[in-house]
């Protein structure tokens, strides 16, 4: 820009100097001396500096002069009428606002690469039994070292599991949660401790030295952040180990509450069986190996290990899968679904304020036809209209950030369980995404209307008179007010059938009774599976002494929960009948003491409970089980064999219970077998069924377990209710925001509604007081109005429905109970809508029939 | 030099200027001496205006300009009509003629 103005001022000089030249001559052609000839074409010429300048003014229209005009104006106008500055403002703030504060979600949960550096090199390995369809284990420690031995893809493999510990070097024993790991943890994560070391190679070594990595929060916790907790000793039953380092704060991996890591060493006697499954495994990648590569390779090292090991390894495929997706893919859905429904949220704020402003742009079409014959150029008109709209969508925006702020916080109380929750922040990635919401929104709201309003240009707006508006600007809003209650209406559809699963949800009997049960833990290691006998024997006393608990009326153990997802196919034989290899026997299984059936009150339907006995396994199986695989013979006095664990001997069936929806209240029951095993791990679930509330004998129960043994604790104290309820924690969460969407777009629908309506009839004041004053009847009148806000909110639900049929196929796999087309849900919605609808128009149609003739005919 | 010089309408000027132009490629000079002779000296264009109006002109792409030599070979800035010119100036020719005739019309009754 200044180069081409500094290139034009000798160019205006020559110009303007030819002319004055041409007139100097013409004077002295004419007869004067020179002298005079030259001060006559001054005279004539006039003041060259004013000239000049005012040459300049005319290339000095560039683009930022028109920018800080516009926004000088953008200013004056949102001054000028501040209550529709505000309109706009507050749509867009809370449209952009819940539209960014659901983008933070996605971008924290699901776009960003896991919080460890190059987050997405990182897999997770899993095994499966080929002849167990659905089915996969953790990992044998021996497995895992050949796989990081034999592989040509992985920097290094590594792996853990977690268990609960008492650590007693305290003044009170406290439960820990620690992470036993395989070698290489850190370095698979890529993580460094922020205080203090790794572990040394002589600390991975069966017999060495022991060490653990403490959590940031049990370093506050337990030692007050401290420095010197480095060497400190914990101590966890007979054995001290000692600390060497402290995990930074933001190291949440693999579970949020691990409070410490620990080694297992590799050539530990009692992990160098293939069969036992321990490890949950992650591994690193090369850089620029993907993960089907990867999943080639380990294929090929599993296939060798097969023909080294065909007992155990033959039949073993592994699963690779990227560590990030196996974390959030569970959530993906629901977020998607949120983001979708607060896009449509922002569009209908979008359509809006478009509708406002073609109001607007009627009451402004003198100032445009102004702003024409003094020159401006319709881009110019277009860009000062769409920059008013640019300071309206920012300060919405702005505003937005703070609402986002404000919800990305709730959004985090309200979503505890979501995964890589503590991730979501506000941060310059989303005050990005908040000022594109804006840009976009401007564009949305703004071009249409200022494009209109400009059509035609100079002439087009002149003759275009003021005064009768009946035109198709109006159509074109009553068009926006349909556009905005159809995307309601698809909206409401949406949550209406959430809601109706949800209820379905509530409505179905599970089998079992859930109510007035209490699940907890009571601390083990699984250093205690080397004395079996031992181990029975504690769960068993503890059993015993619950129910003797005042208020408890019975106790059992379950390896799993009953009504919380969980699922563990496995195959079966029956012993007794002939193996039919097209007909191959899944099944749940499941591990429970004998008094389950009794304290979740699942009905006995044939036989007896079973019994657990020391050299005999015996199990029950359900009804689905016995009617799906034996409908002709009873099973009762057979024996079942799981092919998948040839170790195990026989289960002898001695009974058939109810059907219950044991792996989840959505979930119809699958054929089960139980198994009688109190300890299917050191740490089972503890079920016991009380009189009262089931939290009342919490009490009595920490009491009593310290009273047997003083070394253990009792924690995770929850009601079953709630840990069902929790289960569907994203589900409940899902279907409540969902409906707060729902409810504020059809709110902001109804607005635009009323507002256009509104409109609408102060445009018509003259002609409905002509109506009345030539004898149309108020009734009319109102009738007029009315049917007006209605046709078009109809067609609108009509559009709604049509486009909810098409996207409410999308949530058919979320839905429970109803089909996406249910018509009770989708007429009560259309129902809801038109009744909001008839409220909004007719106050305004009230309005137009309150017009009086004699005043409208004496403004004129 | 005749004494009554009428004012120009506002808005005119930059029609008259297109309509000179349109006759051919010539100069600021030019343009001035032209609509004066042309309007038998009832019209002077002052050049406090024309040049802003032939500069806003060009800056709407309705002239073109051009630097070339005069007839007595000084640099002088030459315009021209542009096409989209040329459409401008039917549209303000015929609109001026209506209001003419509609003005003629009124004086002649009023008569």
């Amino acid at each position: 820009m200044f180069f081409r103005k500094h290139n034009r001022e000798p160019q205006l000089d020559t110009e303007l100097r030819f002319h004055i030249d041409e007139l100097i001559e013409a004077n002295i052609a004419g007869g004067m001396a020179p002298q005079e000839a030259r001060r006559q074409a001054m005279i004539e010429f006039g003041g060259t500096e004013q000239i000049k300048e005012e040459l300049r003014d005319v290339h000095r229209v560039a683009i930022l002069d028109n920018t800080l005009a516009d926004v000088r104006a953008a200013f004056r106008f949102a001054r000028k009428s501040p209550s529709f500055s505000m309109a706009v403002i507050l749509t867009l703030a809370l449209g952009i606002g819940a539209n960014s504060a659901v983008f933070s979600a996605i971008d924290a949960i699901l776009l960003r690469p896991l919080p460890f550096p190059d987050g997405d090199q990182l897999m997770r390995m899993r095994q499966s039994d080929r002849r167990a369809k659905d089915s996969w284990s953790a990992v044998a420690p021996v497995r895992l070292e050949d796989w990081n031995r034999m592989n040509s893809t992985f920097q290094a493999i590594t792996g853990y599991y977690t268990e609960d510990e008492t650590e007693s070097s305290g003044a009170l024993p406290e439960k820990v949660t620690r992470a036993s790991v395989a070698p290489r943890f850190l370095e698979v994560w890529g993580v460094a401790p922020s205080l203090g070391r790794d572990f040394a190679p002589d600390e991975l070594r069966f017999g060495g030295p022991g060490a653990v990595l403490i959590s940031d929060r049990f370093w506050r916790r337990r030692f007050g952040a401290d420095p010197h907790a480095i060497g400190r000793t914990l101590r966890f039953g007979k054995y001290s180990t000692t600390i060497v380092g402290v995990m930074p704060a933001s190291f949440l991996f693999p579970e949020r509450g691990v409070d410490l890591w620990s080694p297992v060493p590799v050539d530990a006697p009692y992990a160098q069986s293939r069969e036992e499954a321990w490890y949950a495994v992650i591994g690193r990648l090369k850089p620029g190996v993907k993960p089907p590569k990867a999943r080639a390779d380990l294929a090929t090292v599993q296939a060798s290990l097969g023909r080294a090991y065909p007992t155990t390894d033959a039949d073993l495929n592994v699963i690779v899968d990227p560590l990030k997706e196996i974390t959030v893919g569970g959530v993906r859905g629901s977020l998607w679904l949120l983001y979708g429904s607060v896009s449509l949220l922002l569009l209908i704020a979008c359509t809006n304020i478009a509708a406002l402003l073609l109001a607007r742009a009627t009451h402004r079409q003198h100032e445009i036809a102004i702003r024409f014959s003094l020159g401006a150029s319709r881009a110019r008109v277009v860009s000062q209209l769409l920059t008013e709209a640019l300071l309206l969508a920012l300060c919405g925006a702005a505003l937005g950030f703070v609402v986002a702020k404000g919800a990305a916080m709730l959004f985090r109380a309200l979503a505890q369980d979501l995964p890589r929750v503590e991730e979501i922040g506000l941060d310059w990635r989303l005050a990005l995404y908040t000022l594109a919401c804006a840009m976009a929104a401007t564009l949305l709201c703004a071009l249409f209307p200022a494009f209109r309003a400009t059509r035609g240009g100079l002439a087009g707006s002149l003759a275009q008179a003021t005064r009768t508006q009946v035109s198709s600007r109006n159509r074109l809003q009553l068009a926006l007010v349909g556009v905005q209650v159809a995307l309601a209406v698809t909206l409401l559809s949406g949550a209406g059938l959430l809601v109706r699963s949800f209820q379905e949800l509530g409505r179905v009997s599970p089998g079992f009774e859930t109510s007035h049960i209490l699940t907890f833990h009571v601390t083990a290691t699984w250093g205690e599976t080397n004395d079996m006998k031992g181990l029975r024997q504690r769960i068993q006393g503890t059993l015993d002494s619950l129910r003797a608990v005042p208020g408890v009326e019975d106790a059992a153990t379950s390896g799993t929960l009953p009504g919380v997802p969980e699922h563990n196919q496995t195959e079966f034989r029956v012993v007794e009948a002939a193996a039919d290899p097209a007909r191959r026997i899944m099944a749940e299984g499941r591990s429970v003491s004998p008094g389950y059936f009794a304290t979740m009150r699942i009905p006995l339907v044939a036989g007896e409970v079973c019994r657990v006995t020391p050299t005999s396994l015996s199990g029950v199986v359900n009804r689905s089980f016995a009617e799906t695989y034996s409908p002709q013979s009873s099973l009762i006095g057979r024996h079942l064999l799981l092919p998948g664990v040839p170790s195990l001997p026989p289960i002898e069936i001695r009974g058939i219970v109810g059907d219950a929806r044991e792996t989840g209240i959505n979930m119809a029951p699958l054929p089960t077998v139980y198994l009688c095993d109190s300890t299917p791990e050191p740490d089972p679930h503890f079920l016991v069924r009380t009189h009262n509330a089931p939290m009342s004998v919490a009490q009595g129960i920490r009491r009593k377990v310290r009273e047997i043994d003083p070394g253990r604790s009792v924690f995770d104290i929850i009601p079953l209710e709630e840990r069902v309820g929790d289960a569907f924690a994203e589900n409940r969460l899902r279907t409540i925001l969902l409906a707060f969407f729902a409810l504020t777009a059809v709110s902001l629908a109804s607005m635009g509604l009323y507002g256009t309506l509104s409109y609408l009839v102060g445009v018509r004041r003259r002609e409905t007081g002509l109506r009345l004053a030539l004898g149309a009847r108020r009734g009319q009148i109102l009738r007029h109005f009315l049917m007006q806000g209605l046709g078009v909110s109809l067609l609108g639900c009509a559009a709604g429905l049509g486009l909810a049929a098409a996207l409410t196929r999308l949530i058919a796999g979320m839905l429970y109970g109803v089909s996406p087309s249910d018509a009770p849900t989708l007429s009560g919605v259309i129902l809801l809508v038109i009744a909001v609808a008839a409220v909004a128009s007719l106050v305004p149609a009230i309005r137009a029939a309150r017009v009086e003739p004699m005043q409208v005919l004496r403004d004129e | 030099m005749p004494s009554e010089k009428s004012e120009l309408l506002q808005g005119t000027l930059d029609m008259l200027i297109l309509k000179v132009v349109a006759l051919g490629p010539v100069h600021g000079y030019g343009i001035s001496l032209r609509i004066r002779q042309i309007s038998k000296d009832v019209l002077r264009v002052q050049q406090g205006s024309l040049y802003p109006a032939l500069h806003r002109l060009e800056k709407r792409g309705w002239i073109e300009a051009e630097w070339g030599e005069s007839d007595n070979g000084r640099q002088a800035r030459f315009y021209k009509l542009s096409s989209r010119g040329r459409k401008q100036l039917a549209a303000e020719e015929t609109n001026w003629r209506r209001l003419a005739e509609a003005i003629g019309l009124i004086l002649e009754t009023a008569r």
